[in-house]
């Protein structure tokens, strides 16, 4: 162990154990836990605006489903085309709910923490069975299968009844202890229950991944006639991905039915699958960080973008919606970009970065 | 039972348009091993190039077919040369999400163009009255679009049996290393595989915007359903894609004209070929006709 454990150039391990710690040095735990004290600190001191401020809750959101894709697709190496289908179940699940208890219900509005499980599990086992096919199929035939996943079930929800044909189902305000949760404090409220939702999954994910069903995924996606030498089942391993991808995915869309205050096809369409996989493209696969900047980057560019759009509107006089040719366009040229020259994602810049900063003024 | 005569002669004008659609799919992934999602934006392309030629220039529509399969053959071309010809090599997650941003990438292009938001339909310069044969009637334009589709599959099946072109397409589809040592150059046949692949999507695209008018979103849903149709037929196989394609559109007319409105089910035959891919894949995933890879460690 270095003498100055603050300011160590360099991480030597001396044990297996120390290799395996969730945060390298202690400086990381330090920097780690203020940067959560900041992002629970700081709806206090400034206040942004319900519009942003749903900006930034769709953003979390949105980091807890790509955490979950990242698993799929960037630990085990599955590309699922089907991720927003599996948040769509999530939501539905809610809204299943609603539609037999009546939208205030008791048990949505008092028993929320337990629909959101509810929600994720019923993503969980929805993934499972739909990576099936991965016991016996490769990465092409899966993408397939997850893609006929999310054509099936935008069927289903836009044919049956039961889901209101994929118009908008209402879900009732959740209360708190202190009562009900009123429009003014809505965003925040489900802000603090998001990041409290960001940071467990997030922990639960590192450390996943130290253990041997989070490795068996890597295992797997590296070599999967080694990882079956190696007594791993390969098979199972790829259902269990899928599953767990399934849970994170309702959790997602589970909040996502609440902070919305209800459910609509719209958000669950091939469109956002897409969106998710830029998300996890750009944020990087195979990094725990990459599905926070994913996330950041890709909703970022979308708010430029529709700000752009409206901008050329006022100048110029086009019959076209700018807007729904940009979008598409700006997302398109984002993924190419990226996968063509930096293909570890913006959690690559972020590891330069790191380097850079740790090396000064030592650099090689 | 002129009704179900009806629903074949409609389900097998369907399929061969989902065969001509498969077809260029298949042609991507056999020589390159490319699984191209954006292959109903090409097909979208193709209609509403010709469409654009045919009204706003006022080329005639024969003339104009053909031109549009020479543009998209060019168009196809370049995006294998710009996009793709950089990825050789890459894992296969990074080719499939590159055409997944392609998609995005044609999808905002078309946006911009009139296209995207408003429907057009051709000109009709067939007999609008349509034929009538013992109950069952068919329109020109079907009979014709059925009959250039497979004018088109016999002259691709020709290409690929017996011309230089099309034996080393399937040469290095069977063998990249091998056909690299007997002088093909690897990455000139996947152009001219993306190259056919275009041509035969603009002609797709000419027989459908024919058939059914041009909407955006229609047309580039075929590329999507083609995935059900060329899982049915084995990903690798020209003739896999023939047959599976007129099952396909045969299983859609009897779903749509037995099944809707009874039991209370609405739009079974957009879903059932989903449905069946899953099924396939699950139970024979290498399809009717294609190739079963074995792994040798």
């Amino acid at each position: 162990m270095a003498s100055n454990r603050w300011l160590a150039t360099g991480n030597y391990c001396t044990t297996y154990g120390e290799e395996q710690r969730i945060f390298a040095t202690s400086l990381d735990r330090t920097f780690m836990c203020l940067f959560i004290v900041i992002l629970f600190a700081w709806p206090l001191l400034f206040d942004v605006g319900s519009k942003y401020m749903l900006v930034i809750d769709n953003i979390l959101i949105a980091v807890i489903a790509v955490i979950g894709l990242n698993l799929v697709t960037g630990f085990a190496g599955l590309i699922s085309i089907g991720h927003a289908a599996f948040v769509g179940i999530g939501a539905y699940t809610i809204s299943s709910f609603a539609t037999v208890l009546g939208d205030r219900h008791m048990f949505i509005t008092h028993g929320w923490p337990l629909t959101i499980v509810l929600a994720g599990c019923m993503g969980g086992g929805v993934g499972a069975l739909v990576g099936l096919p991965a016991m016996r199929l490769k990465h092409l035939y899966l993408a397939i299968a997850t893609l006929s996943f999310q054509m099936i079930f935008e069927w289903v929800v836009n044919f049956m009844d039961f889901f209101n044909q994929g118009q908008f189902i209402p879900v009732g305000r959740v209360h708190w202890v202190t009562g009900e949760v009123g429009r003014s404090d809505h965003y925040i409220f489900w802000y603090y229950v998001i990041l409290v939702l960001v940071v467990l999954v997030s922990f639960g994910v590192r450390n996943l991944l130290r253990t041997r069903y989070g490795r068996c995924l890597v295992a797997v996606r590296d070599n999967d006639r080694a990882a079956d030498a190696m007594g791993m089942h390969p098979g199972f391993t790829k259902v269990y991905a899928f599953g767990l991808a399934g849970f994170f995915a309702g959790v997602a869309g589970a909040l996502h039915a609440y902070l919305s205050r209800g459910v609509g096809i719209d958000s669950f369409t091939l469109h956002y699958s897409i969106n998710y996989l830029a998300m996890a493209i750009v944020g990087g696969l195979g990094t725990l960080n990459g599905a926070f900047w994913g996330p950041v980057a890709i909703k970022v560019l979308d708010l430029q973008v529709e700000r752009l759009s409206e901008w050329a509107g006022n100048h110029l006089t086009t019959a076209t919606n700018l807007t729904t040719a940009l979008r598409p366009l700006s997302f398109g040229l984002v993924i190419v970009l990226f996968l063509m020259f930096e293909p570890r994602g913006i959690a690559n810049w972020w590891r330069i970065a790191r380097s850079y900063v740790k090396l000064w003024p030592f650099r090689y | 039972m002129s009704y179900f005569f009806q629903l074949v002669v409609s389900g097998i004008v369907v399929g061969s348009i989902y065969a001509l659609s498969a077809l260029g799919f298949v042609l991507i992934y056999k020589s390159s091993r490319v699984l191209n999602i954006a292959h109903g934006q090409i097909i979208a392309a193709g209609a509403f190039i010709t469409y654009a030629l045919t009204v706003w220039v006022g080329i005639p529509i024969y003339v104009s077919f053909l031109m549009s399969m020479v543009a998209t053959f060019f168009l196809a071309m370049s995006v294998e040369r710009i996009f793709l010809r950089r990825l050789i090599g890459e894992p296969i997650i990074s080719v499939i999400m590159v055409t997944i941003g392609l998609m995005s990438i044609l999808d905002g292009l078309i946006y911009l163009t009139p296209f995207g938001t408003e429907n057009f339909s051709f000109p009709p310069f067939l007999p609008t009255e349509p034929l009538v044969l013992g109950g069952v009637s068919i329109s020109w334009t079907q009979l014709m679009g059925v009959i250039i589709t497979f004018v088109l599959i016999g002259g691709f099946s020709w290409f690929f049996k017996k011309s230089t072109v099309g034996i080393s397409m399937r040469a290095v589809s069977d063998d990249q290393l091998a056909s690299m040592s007997i002088g093909i150059s690897v990455p000139r046949v996947f152009g001219l595989a993306w190259a056919t692949a275009g041509l035969s999507a603009a002609a797709a695209g000419g027989i459908i915007g024919n058939i059914t008018g041009l909407n955006f979103d229609t047309l580039h849903a075929y590329g999507i359903v083609v995935f059900p149709v060329v899982i049915l037929g084995g990903l690798d196989s020209i003739l896999g894609a023939v047959v599976a394609g007129i099952i396909m559109g045969l299983i859609q007319q009897f779903a749509g004209g037995y099944l809707d409105g009874n039991w209370g089910l609405h739009g079974t035959g957009q879903v059932l070929p989903y449905i069946i891919l899953l099924i396939i894949l699950l139970f024979k995933p290498h399809g009717l006709f294609g190739i079963h890879e074995i792994e040798r460690v």
